[in-house]
């Protein structure tokens, strides 16, 4: 069988699962929950709660402060302590959190705490995307962008595209799930596909987790969904991109500057597949996730996957689980392509905290760069195809004409290139800045554009009014 | 535990470097030499040790001193220059000129181009062909293959050499071969007078594969210019056999096995594309029949590689690869 | 032979009559009509195209000042008000003299007093690690020490202090373009008033922190506490989020506040003398005594000035 893949570039770093074995285990609750109000991309939601409040696991604390945004919920039971900015885990202490003391564990009315599986889907799309909404779900994957938004493309989607690849290295929870909750997924898949009208599902998986695309295959054919398929794809970064998923699924490419939905996809965690089974069938909120602490310097026994309740530090789950290791030269939120180095382990968990990374120093301390030996070896791992040499030179002179033309706006921030590069460069480093530069400068001549535009049409108008 | 690290992402590296990309090319290049050494004997032992203990030298030397820049003789660079340099160079090369190569190899053509990386022709076919321009002597006074301990030394030409010689002399193609004793096993498997790399076809393309296998490398340059090199030939041979040689001929004589496998698809000078890369060996394949057939010199596989290498930043500019998303 | 030297000759000479004429008509043709002056102006500038004018260089400033009908927005701080007179002069208008400005790092976050509390890894630019995070220390605001200023500055006149971890601005070289201050993605770096000889006052930090935060990160760090904006009589300080900022044309260089700060974070700089703390605190505090003793009498006096009426009110 041919592999499926995506068509160009990828890598090939080592998978690393040493925590595949390990069954996801409930975490104990905290004395503190510290839940951000920053969880998701677009508009900081606003807190609705006052200092004081008592407060139940899965009431509303904090409603969308935008379009592109989402409801926050209590995690826990207890008592509103104080609204203010806390350090996030990069140390800025901007983003205001809402402090609760942990009291109990009382659970508000109408939600479903079981774990009975409901099948019946809701025929109404309205209905299901206002549960979505209200139960602040997210994307889980990684950019934590609202569901509900993206459950309603403007443009009707051919594909719904389920995504198990979990290519970045060491990350097992969103395997651990495709095992444990394989059908809440499989029903949290149909449910979207409903949302979205009934389109065709694909469900992703790479092919060294076979455990996994055998449970999900079994749970899709016991279920009895026609329009579902799961598919084995071959095992290379960054697979779990939205890009390269939907152009390994379908053979499509998204047009530079535009959404999947201009591709006719959408493309949707595991994890979310599971939080929009939660929201709708047992209409619970999203406040919990799961986690994996692992790395290659932490014993195998000690590694885990964790049911968390949003809003536990991070350092109280490194402490339960054992305490950071002595050989950890990095901690890292996420996964060791794309995650975030920690520089604050007090920083509270999010709605997409996916893990806790412990690397030895071996691992990922940067060498020290020498000069570019123009082998093109980042230019053959970039996954869109740029040519980050190029970008890089461009970026070092100034010349951001230069760099839109060699579209840098299109860079995924993958890594690849980084990690590719035989003379340690850091490339996507300097690549980084260069990108948001000059995606500001494009931002700006749209506006100016849009302004223009809206400026003649204004004077045309008044002309017309004029004559009349 | 120490202070943690913080850096923006990946936070993991490929275990490849500069130095183990280089250390592979010279690994690949072991069977050619040691082949050389066995067949041209300590002569050739000589060239080598000479040709790559002076790149290196000059290397460390002019980066420190005149430079003043960080050290770069441990990324394995300036020993694949001067193994390269030596496999161009005839055993019988005496050591002063074979220092000259390496002087204009990492002194002229790497070195003030600004070191590895910045280098425009390749440096090890700069030496080589400065060598051939001034020292014509020492560099067309091939010596036949003798063994290790051979006794004495028979000079010769080389089958590109004799064939335009007998060319010359209004002999045919198939006299000339005949003539010379010339056979295709002999130019797979080594014994035919040249210079050091051109010895043996199969220990260079042992070479090649391990390339391959490693990925330190990819086949298109190479196989752009075996595929032009076959095409040109097969149409004059065919027009004409007495005149032109044939292609497994020219595939297998001269420097086109090691320039093709080894010089052609350095990293530095050759284009970043593959639709770049192929067009550069269709360039080179094309150059090098042409100066075959029609040229004075009998070999223009260096000459050919270098013309192509200073067009390499204009196909840089011209072809890119194919961007997602993008027409 | 000879009539071929005289032929090579004749071609030579007639072939570069015809071109000259040629490059003369094309000259002529494309020819751009541009004020003189702009050439006479770009000569008396200092020719760094540095851009700390606001322009892209200085054929550009050059170009700008001589449309303006004015120098009062068009000023070169690299050359300052001995170029700026001269091309005053070229151009007939006046010129207003500035004070020659110098750039100051307002950050004293050393290694000392600021405690590293992570190794950053990533490419050593501030830009890039502002981006990332909000440091190796305990602070988010102050220097990140990966010399984007020293890059920017075209005149070599930062260096940074291995010692320190911080930039020091070599006072001779620096002109005050402002380049540093823009490369600063902290905003650490202000150009500022070089004062009389040299002399100048500041507060050498940007924290915002409220004061056991800011004071927890770095030793050095101003607290906002607020003192030397109350023993301040010149009303050169005002205290915003958390931190102190001396106005330069305000300050009158008393170096009380600098005296009276708890943490050391006002910095005075090319003062002949060194600060005698235990004196000015004396003085200031003689003079809150003097203060409070007015302000006492005048209290005693509205009492004694009171009282009468309130007599009066008594006797009504």
């Amino acid at each position: 069988m041919a592999k499926i893949t995506f068509a160009i570039g990828g890598i090939h770093p080592s998978d690393s699962k040493i925590s595949k074995n390990c069954a996801i285990e409930v975490l104990p609750l905290p004395q503190t929950v510290y839940i951000s109000m920053a969880q998701h991309l677009g508009a900081p939601a606003k807190p609705v709660v006052a200092v004081g409040d008592k407060v139940k696991v899965g009431q509303v604390i904090a409603e969308p402060g935008g379009f592109i945004s989402a409801f926050v919920h209590s995690s826990v039971s207890g008592t509103v302590k104080s609204i203010a900015p806390r350090k996030d885990l990069a140390g800025n202490c901007v983003v205001p959190h809402i402090e609760i003391a942990v009291e109990g564990d009382e659970w508000m009315e109408g939600i479903d705490t079981t774990d009975t599986l409901v099948t019946a889907i809701p025929e109404d799309k309205a209905e299901i995307l206002a549960k979505i909404k209200a139960n602040g779900v997210v994307g889980l994957g990684g950019a934590t962008f609202p569901a509900h938004v993206k459950l309603a493309p403007a443009k009707p989607a051919d594909y719904l595209i389920l995504n198990g690849a979990e290519c970045e290295p060491y990350l097992t929870s969103d395997y651990r799930i495709m095992l444990e909750r394989t059908k809440e997924i499989v029903i949290g898949a149909a449910i979207m596909q409903k949302a979205l009208g009934g389109c065709k599902c694909v469900i992703g998986i790479e092919e060294n987790k076979p455990e996994a695309i055998k449970a999900m295959s079994a749970a899709v054919a016991e279920l009895g969904y026609k329009d579902m398929e799961v598919l084995s794809l071959m095992k290379k970064y960054p697979q779990g991109g939205e890009k390269q998923l939907i152009n390994a699924v379908t053979g499509r490419e998204v047009p530079s500057g535009k959404l999947p939905a201009d591709a006719g996809c959408v493309v949707q965690n595991v994890a979310t597949s599971l939080a929009v089974y939660e929201a709708v069938q047992k209409n619970k909120p999203l406040i919990t996730n799961t986690l994996t602490i692992t790395g290659d310097c932490l014993p195998v026994e000690k590694q885990h996957n964790y049911l968390f309740r949003i809003g536990v530090p991070l350092s109280f789950i490194a402490e339960y689980a054992g305490g950071v290791p002595e050989a950890a030269a990095k901690i890292i939120s996420g996964g060791p392509m794309m995650g975030k180095a920690i520089a604050n382990l007090d920083a509270t968990t999010v709605k997409g905290s996916s893990s806790l990374l412990y690397l030895g120093e071996e691992a990922t301390k940067r060498q020290t760069a020498s000069a570019c030996i123009r082998c093109g070896k980042c230019a053959e791992a970039c996954p869109m195809g740029l040519e980050p040499f190029l970008l890089k030179r461009l970026a070092t002179a100034g010349d951001t004409d230069g760099l839109e033309a060699n579209a840098v706006q299109d860079c995924i921030e993958c890594g690849c290139c980084l990690y590719s590069c035989p003379a340690n460069i850091p490339l996507l480093d300097i690549i980084r800045p260069a990108k948001a530069q000059v995606m500001g400068i494009m931002r700006a001549r749209a506006a100016a554009a849009k302004a223009a535009a809206e400026a003649a049409k204004a004077a045309a108008e008044a002309k017309n009014n004029e004559n009349k | 535990m120490g202070k943690l690290l913080v850096s923006p992402s990946p936070h993991i590296h490929t275990k490849v470097s500069t130095a183990t990309l280089m250390r592979d090319v010279v690994i690949a290049l072991l069977p050619a030499t040691i082949v050389s050494i066995v067949f041209y004997g300590l002569g050739e032992l000589l060239v080598v040790g000479v040709s790559v203990a002076s790149c290196v030298l000059l290397e460390y030397l002019i980066t420190k001193y005149l430079l003043k820049a960080s050290n770069t003789v441990c990324d394995w660079s300036a020993a694949v220059t001067g193994l390269l340099l030596a496999l161009n160079l005839p055993s019988t090369t005496p050591w002063w000129v074979v220092f000259i190569g390496a002087v204009v190899a990492i002194g002229v053509a790497k070195l003030t181009f600004g070191g590895l990386g910045q280098n425009v022709f390749n440096p090890a076919i700069a030496g080589r062909v400065f060598l051939l321009v001034s020292f014509p002597t020492y560099m067309t006074h091939w010596e036949a293959p003798k063994g290790l301990f051979g006794a004495d030394a028979v000079t010769g030409a080389t089958p590109l050499g004799a064939i335009k010689e007998g060319l010359l002399q209004g002999a045919t193609v198939p006299d000339i071969m005949s003539a010379n004793g010339y056979s295709y096993g002999q130019m797979l498997f080594a014994n035919l007078g040249g210079s050091a790399g051109e010895i043996s076809a199969i220990a260079l393309l042992a070479g090649f594969v391990y390339l391959l296998v490693r990925r330190v490398i990819k086949p298109h340059i190479t196989l752009s210019i075996w595929g032009t090199v076959a095409l040109v030939s097969l149409i004059f041979w065919l027009a004409s056999p007495a005149r032109f040689t044939d292609p497994a001929f020219n595939l297998l004589t001269g420097g086109m096995i090691l320039g093709s496998c080894f010089m052609a698809t350095d990293y530095v000078t050759s284009p970043m594309s593959i639709k770049g890369g192929i067009v550069f060996g269709i360039g080179i394949g094309f150059i090098t029949m042409m100066i075959r057939y029609f040229g004075s010199y009998p070999e223009g596989m260096s000459f050919a590689i270098l013309i192509m290498n200073a067009v390499v930043p204009l196909l840089n500019m011209w072809f890119h690869q194919k961007k997602y998303g993008r027409k | 032979m000879s009539s071929t030297i005289i032929w090579t000759i004749a071609i030579i000479a007639l072939l570069g009559l015809v071109l000259a004429v040629v490059l003369y008509l094309v000259a002529e043709k494309f020819k751009v009509e541009e004020d003189p002056r702009i050439d006479e102006v770009e000569k008396v500038m200092p020719g760094a195209n540095c851009g700390g004018c606001g322009f892209a260089g200085c054929r550009a400033f050059a170009d700008a000042a001589v449309k303006a009908p004015n120098l009062d927005n068009n000023f070169c701080p690299v050359g300052g008000n001995d170029v700026m007179k001269k091309v005053a002069a070229i151009l007939g208008y006046e010129v207003k003299e500035k004070a020659p400005m110098v750039a100051v790092v307002r950050c004293n976050g050393t290694c000392e007093n600021r405690p590293k509390t992570n190794v950053y890894d990533g490419f050593a630019s501030c830009k890039v690690k502002a981006a990332l995070y909000a440091g190796d220390t305990g602070c988010s605001f102050g220097c990140l020490g990966c010399g984007d200023c020293v890059a920017a500055c075209q005149f070599g006149a930062i260096t940074m202090d291995p010692e320190t971890g911080l930039p020091v601005v070599d006072e001779e070289k620096c002109t005050g373009c402002g380049a540093c201050s823009k490369a600063c993605p902290k905003s650490v770096i202000e150009v500022r008033a070089k004062g009389p000889r040299g002399m100048r006052m500041f507060v050498s930090c940007v924290n915002h922190d409220k004061g056991p935060a800011a004071r927890k990160a770095c030793a050095a760090a101003c607290i906002g506490c607020g003192i030397c904006a109350k023993t301040c009589t010149h009303g050169a300080i005002t205290l915003e989020n958390n931190v102190a900022y001396i106005d330069y044309s305000k300050c009158k260089l008393c170096r009380e506040c600098e005296a009276m700060c708890p943490t050391g974070a006002i910095h005075g700089v090319n003062f002949p003398k060194p600060l005698d703390k235990d004196a000015i605190k004396a003085r200031i505090a003689e003079r809150q005594k003097k203060a409070k003793e007015a302000a006492e009498a005048a209290k005693a006096a509205e009492a004694a000035a009171a009282e009468p009426v309130k007599k009066e009110e008594n006797n009504g």
